[in-house]
């Protein structure tokens, strides 16, 4: 207060100030401006990838996914071996491959640790299989690991489509109508999602494999009761943001039905937080059939899974513990290389939005 | 005056809580109901009666059926249902332990479980926690990068996984630990199972709290503290982390149910005696009782956590009952 007082004392009123025509004379810097073409207008898409890009970690995801899904379709028919044909004489050979055995590593042998301490033998020089070989190596029943554990990623994959297309129709739907009408219907529908949710994931699995067979259908079925929670939380609320914005008004005056607002109106502006959301859900639901395999609830035999196959391989992984490594490397690939992708997105779509 | 309005907003916000709670209670119980509806229809659905012997003829058949109530109409035996699964009279086992009370076979096995959970939890928890904090103190350094590559792992990697590579590099080849489980040997052997579980649990504590700690230490009260002269651990500790630790009970209930499911193979694995691995056995061995029994309970574990903590939450941070409300 006091410094502003003799501020105001010390200030003495000078004479107006009468502008001169030198005022008015360009400045002649036109070398100083320029237009900024740096950052023209970029659509939100074309923003998206480069942000997407720029993250090692979710390009490396990306990558991965993609090496595994053409293995997954081309993996099974290089190796010359049938996914189900069992060959008791070739059973539980350590992997060998072509060229590389030549360096010393990967050439059949493994180590067997008896009680009178361990040993290295060559199962492919002790049987005369001069000209086999499986790339890593065969189960107990003499089958391929390499082609199994490619045909088991193909139904991991098989689960992760069907996981999307869950979240997508079902979730979705759910959230955004739940949302949408709001009222009694949301208040419903929110109770009926509470009572669901309630339930653990584990316990409606398990009681629904009680009364159906095993098999990729079922547990379809039962990811379809479970995995759809997640996503219409998500629609609803982005959909609760939404559902006031001027466009929607726009679009009801001049008379859109429902339908038509709900999907090609709101849908397209939240689409950001949707995609994310499926990309989280894949990893849950290759889990979740990976541990219905091993719980022994999951594909019937002789198809197998890559849950299966580490159930199998756990039975014999103190003995043969190459049986068990293909199918666990690639089941935590999938996980990962999802997980970072899904990271990823969620960065490169909404950049405010904080990390969780 | 205002003193009085106040008091009023004060009366307002716990009528508001008593209302949440009240309402969740509802919901919760609800729940229960439904699920034990559905198990109960299963029960009806499942083959095989326990009295379909061929020796028996129509009237020792009704007579039994009328010993076991089958004769009535079926709510009342739904009620009776009811009452025998909530005071823990849970039925007989028929293929695993034939006529064993199933009550019996859990006394022994859930104690063990919830031990090896719970210190997976608190494991995970407390793990979790430090590496959060040391992202988010040196975020951006290679700390943080270590932070989060451990905690993406960690969350991708399914934990039987864990738990076969412990259990051979730990059991097998170093046999530090042992591989299976031992009662006589506790602590030794619930260490691997423990890890094992906790691992995702740690890995989302890591990263939620790396995520919460970044936003705490970015606000507008953290800069007034700093600028106070608070400084070093006070600063962290009292300031931010008490703040950033509200949310972080959220993701707990969650984890503790994902922790149940990963229970059951880890427990297999490691051949522990606990609930988990009754589950599993129950299952591939088509006890329907035993199975139906264990849903129930998991069922209510489960929701008797939910319950606690979102009732812990609406009452620490008025925001979020709010927010749920609306």
């Amino acid at each position: 207060m006091g410094k502003t007082k003799t501020a105001a004392a010390t200030y003495t009123p000078q004479q107006p100030y009468t502008p001169v025509d030198s005022d008015f004379v360009l400045k002649h810097n036109e070398g100083e401006i320029a237009i900024d073409t740096n950052f023209a207008s970029q659509s939100f898409w074309k923003d998206v990838t480069t942000r997407f890009f720029h993250k090692k970690s979710a390009v490396a995801g990306l990558f991965i996914v993609l090496f595994l899904i053409l293995m997954a379709i081309i993996g099974p028919h290089v190796s010359g071996y049938d996914y189900s044909s069992q060959n008791l004489a070739n059973k539980n050979l350590a992997p060998r491959i072509q060229g590389i055995e030549n360096l010393g590593i990967l050439d059949g042998s493994e180590t067997m640790s008896t009680t009178t301490g361990t040993k290295k033998t060559n199962a492919y020089a002790e049987k005369k299989l001069y000209d086999t070989f499986y790339w890593f190596g065969s189960d107990r029943y003499g089958r391929d690991i390499w082609t199994r554990t490619w045909t088991g990623t193909r139904v991991s994959l098989i689960i992760a489509v069907a996981a999307t297309f869950i979240d997508m129709v079902i979730g979705l739907s759910y959230g955004l109508v739940s949302g949408y009408f709001g009222g009694k219907t949301d208040i419903i529908m929110q109770r009926i999602l509470e009572v669901m949710n309630g339930i653990p994931r584990l316990v409606i699995v398990t009681l629904l494999l009680l009364i159906l067979k095993p098999g990729m259908l079922t547990i379809i079925f039962a990811l379809m009761l479970t995995e759809w929670v997640g996503m219409s939380r998500i629609a609803r609320a982005e959909m609760l943001k939404l559902k006031e914005q001027e466009f929607v008004l726009a679009s009801k005056t001049l008379g859109a039905h429902s339908f038509h607002i709900i999907f090609a109106e709101i849908l397209p502006n939240i689409i950001g937080p949707v995609i994310t959301q499926v990309m989280f859900s894949i990893p849950t639901a290759i889990f979740t059939e990976a541990f219905l395999s091993f719980v022994g609830l999951g594909i019937p035999v002789p198809q197998c899974s890559l849950g299966s196959l580490i159930s199998d391989g756990y039975n014999s992984f103190t003995t043969h513990p190459y049986q068990i490594v293909a199918p666990i490397v690639v089941m935590a690939l999938l996980m990962l290389s999802f997980n970072l992708i899904a990271d990823g997105l969620r960065e490169a779509l909404d950049p405010k939005m904080k990390e969780m | 005056m205002p003193e009085r309005t106040k008091k009023n907003s004060v009366g307002k916000a716990s009528k508001i809580v008593r209302k949440y709670i009240i309402k969740r209670v509802l919901t919760s119980i609800f729940t229960l109901l439904v699920i034990l509806l559905v198990l109960f229809i299963l029960m009806q659905l499942m083959p095989g009666s326990p009295f379909n012997d061929e020796k028996l003829n129509d009237s020792q058949r009704a007579t039994l059926y009328a010993k076991y109530g089958l004769d009535q109409p079926v709510i009342v035996q739904f009620g009776r249902y009811v009452k025998n699964m909530l005071t823990g009279d849970f039925g007989v086992s028929y293929n695993i332990s034939k006529n064993t009370p199933i009550s019996q076979l859990l006394k022994t096995r859930l104690p063990i479980s919830i031990k090896i959970g719970g210190a997976a939890v608190a494991m995970g928890a407390l793990v979790g926690l430090i590496l959060g904090l040391l992202a988010a103190l040196k975020h951006d350094t290679w700390v943080d990068t270590i932070c989060t590559i451990i905690s993406v792992i960690g969350v991708s990697v399914p934990s039987y996984v864990f738990a076969l590579l412990l259990s051979y590099q730990f059991g097998f080849r170093l046999k530090i630990f042992p591989m299976l489980f031992d009662a006589k040997r506790m602590l030794a052997s619930s260490f691997l199972p423990s890890v094992s579980l906790s691992m995702f649990t740690m890995a989302s504590i890591a990263r939620f709290t790396r995520s919460e700690m970044l936003e705490v230490l970015d606000s507008d009260y953290m800069l007034l503290a700093e600028s106070k002269g608070i400084s070093g651990s006070s600063l962290i500790f009292r300031h931010a982390l008490r703040n950033a630790l509200i949310p972080i009970i959220t993701v707990l209930a969650p984890l503790i149910v994902d922790l149940m499911t990963g229970s059951l193979v880890v427990e297999k694995i490691f051949a522990i005696p606990g609930v988990g691995s009754l589950l599993v056995n129950a299952i591939q061995s088509n006890d329907y009782n035993v199975v139906i029994s264990l849903a129930f309970i998991y069922s209510a574990m489960y929701i008797g956590i939910m319950l606690v903590v979102d009732i812990l939450y609406g009452v620490i941070d008025p925001r979020i009952r709010l927010a749920k409300e609306g």
